[in-house]
């Protein structure tokens, strides 16, 4: 009973620090989360990016040429925003970063396509930016094999045969794509579900450590801890109770918002997404606290949370996949809390797989989760012995 | 006075603060490791990252219901490419879903048992292939290598079924017309070399201004007046004398930064490195003055150093988003773009990925260096008026009554 009154008294009094004392607990804890869901969800709305500007140097000036450009101006990827004299002039406007790619017709196309000798064009895209240049040469691609397929089914309908006919002798083989859980490989859905939860955990994380390096600055920790006589794991419980609940309705909120609102897709069910968050809010509070407890100053411990949760974004390998990384950081990528969350995420909340199959990984961030276990005591003895030095 | 004794008043008292924030950088634990050693050393974690560029070898999981010599070609022909290692089979989808449950494959191909039986009668066959889309790089190898190997198994049989008497003929059945791709800047289309350049940027600004911004929190603590300007000071009479003297000591640092940067560690990691001397300089010149005064500006908007640390923290990850080395400039919606023009970071990091890794010449990137420079002014002039309403400050309340440093009551935490 005791220990119950003296926990809820320490989360009214951190109460009252987030709301009235210290307006950067607002910010970081409400005004920069919303901001951040509402940054990427706007910024990559689209899904894939649309209407990428590309140039073309059409040295024939053909029907069938400009029947190309036609063509690819159509896909919904792409738009024909120069006609380049020379193929210099298009890399110079390449290098200005006016177009991603252009498509190069050399003069005599249409003639070599029509007798039968095998002309040659040429794509050229930039990989500087990876997203650009791999959707614009997907388009290019398309355009140059409907370009060589035109001629055939011209001249297979002139023969009589039937349009199953002409497809099979054009594509004998074709492939059935299923993009499970993201139809569209829409960008929103793969980027927005890891960096706005990436970022809060670093938030979590750097606040947690925040919260305790402010009672050392100025010297309430002593009162702190006498709320709780002097009981550390009563005193932490309820001092971080309050920060885990208005996370937990922070993230609860994005999450609503962006599965029934923005409709994005996940095979998982409710109780995979409520799972995965409580450990995420758990676990990145609990690494804020342990670093800390590592180095019980207010700026080193919150140096050390915010670098090593902004690397945890790189190696939780959502982007460029851990497997493609060195062995040494593919064992490194353990210690990052977000990897585990995001490997959780992606296995239960996305494709809807049972969880005992990333069973490690929620080990993982239970474990994060009982690591402030291990400097409780130098938390304590921080909180009465040292001073704070500028 | 003379004109010659103000102005020698004034070079010594520009002198004075360079000198005297050199010595904070140096003390200040928390600033050296946002001057120093995160330019040093995260740099080199961030290219060790991303230092092997590109996936092989993607786990695949095969269901060939069709047990042909056809299935067996395809197969054979997607596990021969570099992009997908087929590791498993399984006897039907279940089985192979169970497999990329547990992560150990990241696609399915399914070949369904009329396959061989189909293109033997001249139909259209088809190869279903499942894709985990949580990995964007790994669902593109395993489905383009499908897309590919597809195509080649299809321009074979097109061969063997026109009956062509020469091997000219032969090939332009398979390709009547040739396209060629060429991937340009970055051939091997790898991750590093696309990314890496803008970080290295981005961290110049970053480090820049967490660095400045806690020495200026620092400063306020240390000084009993408890602004950023002390009052007991005589060196630090003017607010344009400081704000010089502390821009020469970042500049120092920044340019030592800078050139570390954007040169020593591209080529220790060989990511593309195609720029030309002078045009690199003209471009990080203005690009490290308007970081530094972006800093200094950014320093006085907040009254804790810790608080610096948060806001830097928070933007870093969308600037990277602004500045369109992931999502392209093409895309990005034009409030955000808007708000881009605010950070040097925006046009720094992309005439930077021009001329180091598309070989840009400065006539290239004449438009970026040109509003660097408008910010850089407009920064310093920012920078200025901020720092003359901190000495205001200072003179508005000389000396409180309660040290600033340790209160013992937390009047606001």
């Amino acid at each position: 009973m005791k220990y119950i009154s003296q926990f809820f008294d320490i989360a009214l009094r951190e109460l009252n620090i987030i709301v009235r004392k210290n307006r950067i607990y607002g910010f970081c804890m409400v005004v920069f989360p919303v901001l951040l869901v509402l940054f990427f969800t706007t910024m990559l709305d689209e899904g894939l990016p649309q209407d990428l500007p590309i140039g073309v140097v059409d040295h024939d000036n053909s029907a069938t040429s400009r029947g190309l450009i036609r063509n690819l101006d159509a896909m919904q990827n792409s738009r024909v925003m120069y006609h380049f004299t020379s193929v210099t002039e298009a890399r110079n406007a390449m290098q200005e970063g006016k177009v991603f790619a252009y498509l190069y017709i050399p003069e005599g196309t249409a003639a070599k396509l029509m007798s039968g000798r095998q002309p040659n064009i040429s794509y050229y895209y930039t990989m500087t930016c990876m997203t650009a240049g791999s959707m614009a040469s997907k388009d290019l691609k398309t355009i140059s094999m409907l370009g060589s397929a035109a001629l055939g089914k011209a001249t297979m309908s002139a023969k009589g045969a039937s349009d199953e006919q002409i497809m099979a002798a054009l594509q004998p083989v074709t492939i059935d794509a299923h993009m499970i859980a993201n139809p569209q490989s829409s960008y929103n859905y793969a980027l927005t579900t890891v960096f706005v939860p990436g970022i809060l955990m670093l938030f979590m994380a750097l606040l947690s450590a925040y919260a305790l390096g402010m009672e050392m600055k100025f010297d309430t920790g002593k009162e702190w801890l006498a709320r709780a006589d002097g009981n550390i794991l009563v005193a932490i419980l309820g001092k971080y109770s309050v920060h885990a609940l208005v996370f937990l309705l922070v993230i609860f909120t994005y999450q609503y918002y962006i599965f029934n609102v923005l409709h994005f897709p996940r095979l998982g069910g409710v109780w995979s997404i409520v799972r995965l968050t409580l450990l995420q809010v758990a676990a990145s509070i609990g690494f804020g606290i342990f670093a800390f407890g590592l180095m019980p100053s207010l700026r080193m411990s919150m140096s050390i949370s915010s670098l090593w949760m902004v690397l945890g974004i790189s190696m939780s390998g959502s982007a460029f996949p851990v497997a493609g990384m060195d062995p040494p950081l593919q064992a490194m990528s353990w210690l990052f809390p977000l990897r585990h969350y995001w490997m959780i995420y992606q296995a239960t909340v996305l494709n809807g797989f049972p969880v005992i199959d990333v069973w490690f990984h929620l080990v993982a961030l239970v474990a994060f989760t009982l690591l402030p276990w291990f400097v409780l005591r130098k938390v304590k003895n921080a909180m009465l012995n040292y001073v704070y030095i500028p | 006075m003379s004109i010659f004794r103000k102005l020698k008043e004034h070079v010594t008292d520009v002198l004075y603060v360079w000198r005297d924030e050199m010595k904070q950088v140096i003390r200040d634990e928390g600033v050296l490791m946002f001057l120093v050693v995160v330019p040093l050393a995260y740099p080199l974690l961030y290219s060790w990252i991303y230092n092997n560029e590109t996936l092989h070898e993607t786990p695949v999981v095969v269901v060939d219901q069709s047990h042909s010599a056809l299935s067996r070609q395809f197969i054979n022909d997607c596990d021969a490419t570099p992009d997908v290692d087929v590791k498993y089979y399984a006897a039907d989808l279940d089985e192979a879903r169970a497999l990329v449950s547990r992560q150990l494959a990241k696609g399915i191909y399914l070949i369904p048992s009329d396959f061989a039986s189909r293109i033997n009668r001249g139909e259209q066959a088809t190869v279903s292939v499942y894709c985990d889309m949580s990995l964007m790089l790994a669902y593109k190898a395993v489905y383009q290598t499908a897309m590919v190997e597809s195509a080649r198994l299809g321009a074979g049989l097109k061969i063997k079924k026109a009956g062509n008497f020469t091997e000219h003929e032969d090939a332009i059945t398979a390709q009547p017309l040739i396209a060629h791709d060429v991937a340009m800047f970055n051939p091997s289309g790898g991750y590093g070399s696309c990314v890496l350049p803008a970080v290295l940027m981005l961290l110049l600004q970053q480090a820049l201004a967490l660095g400045i911004g806690m020495s200026a929190g620092t400063a306020r603590e240390r000084h009993r007046n408890g602004q950023l300007i002390p009052d007991d000071d005589p060196h630090f009479k003017g607010a344009y004398r400081v704000v010089w003297g502390k821009a020469l000591c970042y500049g120092m640092v920044g340019a030592v930064a800078a050139a570390y940067l954007s040169m020593a560690v591209p080529r220790m990691f060989s990511f593309p490195q195609l720029a030309d001397g002078k045009t690199l300089l003209a471009l990080l010149l203005p690009y490290t003055i308007a970081c530094i005064f972006f800093g200094m500006t950014v320093s006085c908007l907040v009254r804790y150093r810790e608080n610096v640390m948060l806001l830097m923290v928070f933007v870093s990850i969308p600037l990277l988003f602004l500045t369109g080395v992931s999502w392209p400039q093409s895309s990005i919606p034009g409030a955000w773009q808007g708000v881009s023009w605010l950070f040097p970071s925006t046009f720094g990091v992309r005439a930077f990925i021009r001329v180091n890794s598309m070989g840009a010449s400065f006539s290239q990137i004449l438009p970026e260096i040109r509003i660097l420079w408008i910010q850089a002014a407009a920064y310093l002039g920012l920078a200025c008026v901020v720092y003359s309403h901190q000495k205001r400050l200072a003179r508005k309340y000389p000396r409180p009554n309660v040290e600033p440093v340790v209160t013992a009551e937390p009047v606001e935490q």
